[in-house]
């Protein structure tokens, strides 16, 4: 899939300078652009209950080296290993691995039959283009709603690759979940997407 | 042989140019063949073209802006 560029992604040499230059505008710019993934790395990692703090603490220790910042990677990229950081410090890591063994399906058992054809056409969706999509606020809001209710593990996958275009390599650094981990949450998080389009188009 | 089953399991790993050359041949000979996956399948394209438009945001209560001013702060001190 071609990866989601950001629509209005500043320079980000111009933007460093302008951080660094302490203009306010440059800092709302940045909290705004992202604190949310920061967020959904550090919800991820260490959970509800300490991610506010640790995307807090994260905010502060980049500001404090962002003159030393050196541009290896993109800020956002940094920044996100920077949250990374701080989160699995709080957390006392337990494995690397996730157990993913827990049953789940892509389409339930009954869509298929015992060769795993399926039973029933998949419908052909009313609303079928991104911009329709879009432009329906109902479906708007029930994917919200559906992003939101993700398992925190999904929602950063599905954050990262699908709406920041970050690579697999980093998102399994920034996680610290091997490749195969990530490619299945990404799956679930975009079938579960899928499942609440397929609803309410049905509805 | 590829199964409609396997389509709904493997989908991201074959749009994302994941799978081993055996498995993307044959999911791609099952497309082929079968309407209702090429359906899904282009219906989860749509999906992740929808997300990535519409950047759904993590539920917060962070006042950014003044987190933002605090971090200003912050920045100044340390120059």
């Amino acid at each position: 899939m071609k990866k989601n560029a950001l629509p209005d992604e500043m320079d980000q040499t111009a933007l460093i300078a302008k951080l660094n230059s302490g203009d306010a505008s440059a800092f709302e710019y940045v909290v705004g652009q992202y604190h949310s993934i920061m967020l959904s790395v550090a919800r991820a990692i260490i959970g509800e209950a300490f991610a506010d703090e640790v995307v807090q603490e994260a905010w502060v220790s980049a500001i404090k080296a962002l003159p030393r910042f050196e541009g290896r990677s993109s800020l956002k990229t940094w920044l996100l290993q920077i949250t990374s950081n701080g989160a699995k410090t709080r957390l006392r890591r337990e494995s690397r691995q996730l157990s993913l063994d827990d049953g789940w399906q892509a389409e339930p058992d009954y869509k298929f039959d015992h060769r795993g054809h399926r039973i029933d056409d998949v419908l052909q969706w009313n609303i079928d283009t991104p911009e329709a999509l879009l432009q329906n606020d109902q479906l708007r809001d029930v994917i919200e709603k559906t992003y939101q209710s993700l398992p925190p593990h999904q929602r950063a996958v599905l954050t990262m690759c699908d709406m920041e275009g970050l690579q697999m390599t980093e998102i399994c650094n920034i996680l610290d979940i091997s490749a195969s981990n990530a490619r299945v949450l990404l799956h679930r998080a975009r079938t579960a997407l899928h499942h609440s389009i397929e609803k309410y188009q049905e509805s | 042989m590829f199964e409609c089953k396997d389509v709904a399991e493997e989908a991201s790993n074959y749009l994302d140019g994941d799978l081993p050359l055996g498995k993307r041949v044959g999911l791609f000979l099952h497309l082929v063949i079968c309407s209702c996956c090429r359906r899904y399948m282009q219906q989860i394209k749509q999906t992740i073209s929808t997300v990535s438009t519409l950047r759904p945001q993590e539920q917060h209560n962070t006042d950014t802006q003044a987190l933002a001013e605090k971090l200003r702060a912050i920045s100044k001190t340390e120059s």
